[in-house]
Formats: C-alpha cells, sequence, structure tokens
C-alpha cells in the first residue's frame, strides 16, 4: 500500500523505515528544513518539505493516491486537522494519528479520524498486563466517547463480598457485564453472589472508573 | 446567555468587552494570568487558567455543559478547531463560533461535512457585527 507520513519525529521516522521494509511505498511530510534534508540525503527516504496543514502540500504528496495518511506531528489539534483536510481532499484515504490527550480519542472518531491510537491506553493495558496483582484493568474503549469496559478482581475480604449482584450501588451509566468465577463465565443475573477472586467486567464512563474500583474492591 | 470564550488574546478579550451586555455570564479559558485577571474585574467575567495539557477537564470547570455559545478565539487556528469541536461535538453547545486565520482552512472548514453547524469566523473589520450575529440568532 502507499502511506502518506506527516511529521517524521522519532516515531514517524522508525514507522516509515519499517514500512518500507515490508515492501510498502511511502512518502513522508517533514516541515523542518534540517530534519528534512537529513530523511533525504542520508536516510534516502521520499519526502517533501512542507507543512502537512495545507492541502496543497498534501494533495502534492499525492494523499489523493494513498491508502492511508498518518499524522504524527506531536501535536492533538494539529493531527485532527490533518486528518480533516485529507478527508476533505478525499474520502477513500484512511486516516491514522496518535492522540496524545485519551480523552481526544473518542472525538477523534467523531471528526473524520478512521484510527486514532490511543498511546497512553496502549501503555496502560500493556502495563497492567505485565504487572501482576493489578486488580483494575482497562478492556477496551467504545466508539461511543466516554464509555469503556474494565475487569475488577474482588479483593478477599471486600465489603461486596457476599453482597448480590442487584444489591451493588453502582456509578450512573456503569453496570456489570459479566462475572467469572473460577473459570466459568456467566451473564450477570442479580442474583448471583459475588465471592472473593471473582472478576467482573464491567462497563464504566471514562472518569468514574475510580468510585466504581472503589465500590467493588472497597473494605 | 452563558458564554465560554476560549482565548486571552487580543481578539477575546476584545470580544469580551464588547459582549458584556448581550450575556448574563462568561467564562474565559486562557494561557494569560494577567489578562484573565483583568477581566474578571468586569462583574460578569470569571477566568480559567489554562496551564496543564488537559482541555477537555478545563472545559467542564468552566461548566460547558450549560453553556449556550461557544467562542473559540484563541491565536492557534489548529487549537481553535479542535476546542470548537469538542465543544460542538462531545459536549453539544447549541451554538460554537471559531475564529480561523488561515484562508484556505476557513473555506475548508466553513464546507466539510463533519463540522456543518460550525460558524467560522475570520479576523476583518466587521469581526464583531460576525461574532454578535452569530451569537443572537441561535
Amino acid at each position: 500500500m502507499f502511506v502518506v507520513i506527516v511529521g517524521c519525529s522519532e516515531v514517524g521516522f522508525f514507522l516509515s523505515r519499517a514500512l518500507a521494509a515490508t515492501g510498502h511505498e511511502v512518502a513522508v511530510i517533514e516541515r523542518e528544513p534540517h530534519r528534512y534534508q537529513l530523511l533525504t540525503e542520508n536516510m534516502g527516504m521520499v519526502s517533501m518539505l512542507g507543512d502537512g496543514a495545507d492541502s496543497d502540500v498534501l494533495r502534492g504528496a499525492g494523499v489523493e493516491r494513498a491508502d492511508a495518511v498518518v499524522a504524527l506531528t506531536g501535536v492533538d489539534a494539529t493531527n485532527l486537522v490533518i486528518c480533516q483536510l485529507v478527508k476533505h481532499i478525499s474520502q477513500k484515504t484512511r486516516t491514522v494519528t496518535l492522540v496524545k490527550d485519551p480523552k481526544n480519542e473518542p472525538v477523534f472518531d467523531l471528526m473524520g479520524v478512521d484510527v486514532a491510537v490511543n498511546l497512553i491506553h496502549l501503555a496502560l493495558v500493556a502495563l497492567e498486563a505485565g504487572v501482576p496483582g493489578q486488580p483494575l484493568r482497562h478492556l477496551m474503549t467504545f466508539q461511543q466517547p466516554g464509555m469503556e469496559l474494565v475487569s475488577v478482581s474482588v479483593p478477599v475480604g471486600a465489603d461486596i463480598v457476599g453482597k448480590r449482584l442487584d444489591e451493588l450501588q453502582l456509578p450512573p451509566n456503569s453496570f456489570i457485564s459479566l462475572i467469572v468465577k473460577k473459570g466459568q463465565a456467566s451473564p450477570p443475573s442479580g442474583q448471583i453472589v459475588v465471592e472473593a477472586d471473582d472478576e467482573l467486567v464491567a462497563v464504566s464512563s471514562i472518569g468514574d472508573e475510580q468510585v466504581l474500583y472503589d465500590i467493588l474492591t472497597g473494605v | 446567555m452563558r458564554i465560554l470564550v476560549y482565548g486571552s488574546g487580543q481578539l477575546a478579550s476584545g470580544v469580551v468587552r464588547e459582549l458584556l451586555e448581550d450575556a448574563t455570564e462568561i467564562v474565559v479559558l486562557g494561557h494569560e494570568r494577567s489578562e484573565l485577571e483583568r477581566l474578571s474585574s468586569y462583574g460578569k467575567v470569571s477566568g480559567v487558567l489554562l496551564d496543564e495539557p488537559v482541555m477537555h477537564d478545563y472545559f467542564r470547570e468552566a461548566g460547558i455543559t450549560t453553556a449556550d455559545v461557544f467562542l473559540a478565539l484563541s491565536t492557534d487556528d489548529h487549537d481553535n478547531l479542535l476546542a470548537a469541536q469538542i465543544a460542538q461535538r462531545l459536549f453539544e453547545v447549541p451554538n460554537v463560533v471559531c475564529h480561523v486565520e488561515n484562508p484556505q482552512l476557513q473555506v475548508i472548514y466553513a464546507t466539510l461535512d463533519g463540522a456543518r453547524d460550525l460558524t467560522v469566523i475570520s479576523y476583518s473589520v466587521g469581526i464583531l457585527q460576525d461574532i454578535r450575529f452569530a451569537v443572537n440568532t441561535r
């Protein structure tokens, strides 16, 4: 495929090199003359000097025939504008960017960005998976903004141990979607009694995780 | 009418003073502490200092969920476009006005599918009339 990368700092550089190494066609747009010179002369990359947030520059780099454009300027607002300009030029070109502020991820989805990679979320998931004993894990965020799926394992001695699921007082917009007991997963009927070491999968509003976590694990 | 103003530079603070009559309350979000303090000396105006990159949290602090009008008037086009679209899409502010300086972006965003209800304005002799018109006609 043909990929245009806007902003070629470290992430852009390694991504474009990895893409080129796997047989993809890559063009890079870089605004800094010095960096541009380095990329073209020393690295032999197909590069273009210019502001990627300018539709003429984007057209010049060939976004109309590109399969994807990756905006990697390091500034959320600029990356959004680049993706929207690309969509304005060519509806069928996929737009991809990294978001810094995790709260921008659902907003970007609404605004015509096809893939908003949330670095913080990826790091968080990897951290939770790699460090054992983490009681709350972020499983995924939804297309619909503001909600996510989390998983909590109930510690021994928590207040909710011995309570039925329908007795739990959860924050608004939060609910249990799955309960896992000793390897056996079941839908959360209200009659089920919570035991220690149960795994509860819950839908939560982003920002309410702490409240939910306190309710499910508080002693 | 509650108005949120994003930006505390020359344009934003000039507009705030002009809109005092139209508004019941104005909240200004900006990076310039001294300007926010100065504007807060007008009765209906309060300021929220933006000193961390957490736009959404500051918007909530400024009471965006009950705002009638959101004016993105900072000196950075891209910041304005992001802020305005967050206000419009996520917080569903009924009337969102966005200042864009770059002529190319003005044209594109005035017609962009995803940003149809955004009122794009530009710096001109008539900018105050443009803003007042946009604020009062929704």
